[in-house]
Formats: C-alpha cells, sequence, structure tokens
C-alpha cells in the first residue's frame, strides 16, 4: 500500500475493565475517631505523619492514631502480603478513616 | 471507609490519573508543596501544618463531586480513516504514538497477525494497571503492526505480554521515577526462525525482530497498560526503549553452561522470553585475561559500580529481590568455560568478590537515599535479611550486594570475538524477572515458510552478508551489496 492510500486505523486501546465505584462517606467529626496511618516507607513519612497528628488533634483533640508500623510497608518486597491484610486489621483495630503516603 | 492520599506537589497529575484506572477519579488528595526530598525539617513542619493538615481534614469530612465515566471507543472501533500522515497525526495528538510513525493497524493487517497464534482474539490475559485495561490477543496483534512488527512475531508478542501480566513483575510500577525500561531475552530456535540478532551488534537497532519486538513493548505499555509521559508516566528522565537481546544458544550449549530460559525454568531448546525492567547500564571494554581469575576481578567491580542506589532493594524496602544482570560475549565465557568454571562458580565469585564496605552500603541508603528508619544490624537481628549482611561490629567488613549467588544473572551475546560485556542495573521488585514459554501456533512452519522472504532473512543477517531478500514491491534498483567494488 502507498502512503496516501486511505487507512481505516483501529483503536490500539481496550476497554477498562473497572466502573466508577462511589466512594465512602465523610465523617461529621473526627472526634472520637480513629485514623490509619499507612506508608509505604519512604520519604520521609514517619515525620510527615507526626507533624499531621499534631496538627489534626489541635481542631480534633479526641482523635485517635494508629501508627504505620501496625501495617507494614505499601510499597516493597512484601506490598502485596502487607496489603492482603489491611481489610483484617482494620476491622479488628476499629479504623473509621485512613491517611496514606508518600506518592511522591 | 474515607481516605485521603499524601501526594508531593509534582505527583498530582499522576495520582488523578491513576485514579481514572482504579474506578475512583474523585479520590481525595491532600498536596505537600514541592518535594519532601529537599525541605529542611522547618520547612518540612511549616509546609505539613499549614497546607497538608487542613486538606486531609477536608478529605475525611467533607464528601468529594462525583465524577462520570470518559466516553471512550469500543476495542474494535475504527478510530480514523485517512491517509499515512493524517493516520499517524492523529496517533500523535491522541496519544496513542511514541513520536515514531506507526504502521496503521487495519483490520486487513491485524488479521494477518491472528493468522500466527491459535489462540481466541477475544482472550484476556489479565487487566493491567494503571488503566485496568484488558490485555487480549486482539491488542496484541493491533500494537505488533503499529510498532512495525511482522506478522510471525506474534507468539513472542504474546508471551511478551503473558510476562507482563505475571504478578510477580510488577508492571504497575512502571511510571516509577527512576524511568527503568524493560529488557527482553530471547531463547530457543525461534532465534534462527525470526532472524533476531543475537552477535556483533546484539543490543543495536537495525534487525527487524530485535527492534520492533522492543518497541511494541514500550506501545503496548502505553495503550494497554496505561502509561502516559507527564501523566501516569513519572520518569523523571526515562530513555527509548530496548532493542531486545536474544542469547547465543549455541555457544552457551557448546560450553555446557545453561541459559537463561533453562536458568527461569524451561527446558533445553524451549522458545521463551524473559523479561526484566533496568534503570540503567553499560558496556564495560576489553575484559582481559586467560583465566576466570584474571577475567572475572574487573566484572566484579563493574556489577558492583553500576548498583548504587538500586541496593535498596536488597535490604531496605526490596528485600532480596536484587538481581543485576551481566552480559558477557562468547568469547568472554569460552575463556572462563574452558577452565572448568560452570555458569555456578562464576556467579558465586560474583557474590564473594563484588561487595562493598558496610559503612558505605548504609551510607547509600540511610543518608544518601529514601528511607531514614533502618541498618543492617536491625535487620539481621529482626530476621530480615541474611546474616551475612551483619557478621561482626566491623563498619569495614564487606557486604554482598545480593542475598545469594544465584541472585546474579549472566547472558551470552555480542560480538564473539570481542571481550566486552555490559551489566545492567536492576530495578527489583519494581520489574522482577518473569520468563514465559512461547506457544507456537498449528503449521507454524509451513507458516513461515509462506512469508515472503524468512528465510533469506535468517541466513543473511548472522553472516553480514546485506544480500537483499525478496520482497513485495519491484526493486528499481540493481541488487548491490554495500561495500562491494564498483
Amino acid at each position: 500500500m502507498l502512503p496516501d492510500q486511505p487507512f481505516e486505523a483501529l483503536w490500539p486501546r481496550s476497554p477498562r475493565q473497572t466502573g466508577i465505584k462511589p466512594l465512602a462517606g465523610r465523617l461529621e467529626s473526627l472526634n472520637g475517631r480513629t485514623i490509619a496511618q499507612i506508608w509505604d516507607y519512604l520519604f520521609k513519612g514517619d515525620v510527615v505523619f507526626e507533624h499531621l497528628e499534631q496538627a489534626i488533634k489541635a481542631q480534633f483533640p479526641a482523635v485517635k492514631f494508629v501508627s504505620w508500623r501496625e501495617f507494614g510497608s505499601t510499597h516493597g518486597g512484601d506490598e502485596k502480603e502487607n496489603i492482603a491484610e489491611f481489610a483484617k486489621k482494620f476491622k479488628a483495630l476499629g479504623i473509621d478513616a485512613v491517611v496514606s503516603g508518600m506518592a511522591c | 471507609m474515607p481516605t485521603s492520599s499524601l501526594t508531593c506537589e509534582g505527583f498530582i497529575r499522576q495520582a488523578g490519573a491513576t485514579s481514572i484506572g482504579l474506578g475512583m477519579p474523585n479520590i481525595p488528595l491532600a498536596m505537600v508543596p514541592d518535594h519532601i526530598g529537599t525541605k529542611s525539617p522547618e520547612e518540612l513542619k511549616r509546609d505539613v501544618m499549614e497546607v497538608t493538615a487542613p486538606q486531609v481534614i477536608d478529605n475525611l469530612t467533607v464528601q468529594p463531586a462525583s465524577k462520570g465515566k470518559s466516553n471512550e471507543p469500543a476495542a474494535r472501533d475504527i478510530v480514523c480513516k485517512g491517509t499515512f500522515a493524517e493516520i499517524n497525526q492523529y496517533f500523535i495528538d491522541h496519544e496513542l504514538s511514541d513520536g515514531l510513525p506507526i504502521v496503521p493497524p487495519t483490520q486487513q493487517a491485524v488479521e494477518t497477525f491472528l493468522q500466527f497464534t491459535d489462540r481466541d482474539p477475544n482472550e484476556v490475559l489479565g487487566v493491567i494497571l494503571p488503566d485496568s485495561r484488558a490485555a487480549t490477543i486482539w491488542s496484541i496483534a493491533v500494537n505488533g503492526v503499529m510498532a512495525g512488527c511482522r506478522p510471525e512475531y506474534m507468539p513472542v508478542l504474546i508471551a511478551a505480554i503473558e510476562g507482563m501480566c505475571d504478578p510477580a513483575y510488577g508492571v504497575e510500577h512502571s511510571g516509577n521515577t527512576p524511568g527503568g525500561d524493560t529488557l527482553l531475552i530471547i531463547n530457543g530456535p525461534i532465534i534462527k526462525q525470526l532472524g533476531f540478532n543475537y552477535t556483533q551488534g546484539a543490543l543495536r537497532d537495525g534487525f527487524q525482530a530485535n527492534t520492533s519486538i522492543g518497541r511494541f513493548w514500550r506501545l503496548y505499555l502505553r495503550n494497554i497498560a496505561g502509561f502516559l509521559p507527564h501523566k501516569t508516566d513519572k520518569a523523571t528522565f526515562g530513555n527509548t526503549f530496548r532493542v531486545v537481546l536474544a542469547e547465543n544458544d549455541d555457544v552457551l550449549k557448546q560450553i555446557g553452561w545453561p541459559n537463561t530460559a533453562q536458568e527461569m525454568g524451561h527446558a533445553v531448546g524451549d522458545n521463551t522470553v524473559t523479561i526484566a525492567r533496568y534503570t540503567g547500564g553499560g558496556s564495560f571494554s576489553s575484559v582481559s585475561g586467560d583465566t576466570p581469575e584474571t577475567l572475572l576481578p574487573y566484572v566484579a567491580d563493574s556489577v558492583l559500580k553500576y548498583h548504587m542506589w538500586q541496593l535498596t532493594f536488597t535490604t531496605s524496602h526490596g528485600m532480596g529481590k536484587l538481581r543485576p544482570l551481566v552480559v558477557i560475549t562468547p568469547i568472554l565465557a569460552e575463556t572462563i568455560a574452558k577452565a572448568g568454571w560452570s555458569k555456578a562458580d562464576v556467579k558465586q565469585y560474583l557474590f564473594d568478590h563484588a561487595r562493598l564496605p558496610a559503612w558505605e552500603f548504609e551510607r547509600q541508603l540511610r543518608d544518601w537515599n529514601i528511607r531514614g528508619v533502618w541498618d543492617l544490624k536491625d535487620d539481621v537481628r529482626n530476621g530480615r535479611i541474611p546474616k551475612v549482611f551483619y557478621e561482626n561490629d566491623d563498619e569495614n567488613r564487606r557486604v554482598p550486594m545480593v542475598w545469594k549467588p544465584e541472585d546474579f544473572m549472566i547472558a551470552v551475546s555480542g560480538d564473539p570475538l570481542r571481550n566486552n560485556m555490559y551489566v545492567f542495573a536492576h530495578n527489583g521488585f519494581l520489574g522482577f524477572p518473569v520468563g514465559k514459554k512461547i506457544q507456537l501456533p498449528t503449521n507454524w512452519e509451513s507458516k513461515l515458510k509462506k512469508i515472503i522472504g524468512w528465510v533469506e532473512r535468517s541466513a543473511t543477517h548472522q553472516s553480514g552478508d546485506a544480500t537483499p531478500r525478496k520482497v513485495g514491491c519491484a526493486a528499481l534498483h540493481p541488487p548491490y551489496k554495500i561495500g562491494a567494488k564498483t
């Protein structure tokens, strides 16, 4: 075929296999709630979580945090195993919300 | 459960693009200004307290607005009708091309590719992140056409994408900032059948099978996995796709060493594709000596020097997933084997000699790299890494760069009579080695023989003879040989 002949080109992608997932309802207040800290063990997340705790507690004194140490790394050789445990751990620890980092 | 995702400023766009493929386009993000790696402790505290924390609170207490689904074409839709130039402009404008001209993927061309597989075009090999698109036989054919592959490469392309879909490989990490690219290693009789170059210039473009299949891999990452620069692909620099490496199976058989396919668990004579992702690498010239003892110190020193921050895949968050690859030429392999050394002996040598002082190993990760909550002593005492990393308190003790000798990969290819080598710096679990057997269609050889010129092609390139092969167009110039006297 010569370059100036008309071509009918097919779409090279395939459809996405996920639909839109509705997000969970938000909390009215963080007071009395338990927040899980989820970390990939990179980019000073341990320091960032300390500062976040301080700032959030200043506004919501009755908020509680569960440290990233409880959950293992979300980005590493054992990431799949750690993430697979989240649902069970969240339930056991009474987690109401999650803060996850660090995307850097 | 409500969430908030902590995202550095430069990654907001990537997080937004990734969230679409995950089916949560409105997932809330909390930004950390600039990048954490260059902030003073005071700046970090101020930014987190004043910028990030209020956003985290909003993320957890204010319901995000919903977003709709984009209206995309269907799998077999024709998206553009026009000339070669118009088709190419459309594909570039819609982020469907790598910037080089593509072969228009027409129905006829795709069907020709599908003749080289017995599998159903609708078969789904996996769903690939971040776009969560189905990796189908059909989409492999479409992207193979675009990349400039020949139809008979189809079995290789399918095996490569089976590797991409293997969870052990970790394709979802292909947009990380070091910007590594995948190397495909081919073994088996198919090397000669399809005319892969496995001798001089083994990693140079200029050989259709090696080059176009390498390009196909990255087009598939773009169009099916969904890795797009400035969006889901956050390569800080990146580089172009890698030309496929074909091993010199003849030499390996002659010296009695297993090839890469066998080391990945396949049988002798199997056609295979092995994939792994590398962030860098380079050629080392003139590995001189006539015995393993005189040749290998240079090899050990070189493989160590090409793995610096990558040590994070040995301990730290990689935990034993580093697999350095050393490609040596046939003459080097033959010289080592002549002394009675097996490939396993070479790996043991590298494990024993490619070592660095413990203080230097720790400095790389604790002080120079990305994590500050670890050390070798603590990891050994808690059973997270092998004892060889902490045998005493001497900070000058020499520690290995991998957990065990078998973690080194050694391939044989390149100029048979030049004593050079190439070291690939591995990307750990973000592109872990995976090997797949190439499934040939029924009547493979008869189908091959129907493809114009395949015999001539495989016969010519190994000898360097540029005799024109039979082609379908009318030659307007008399046959000639490059370099021939006129």
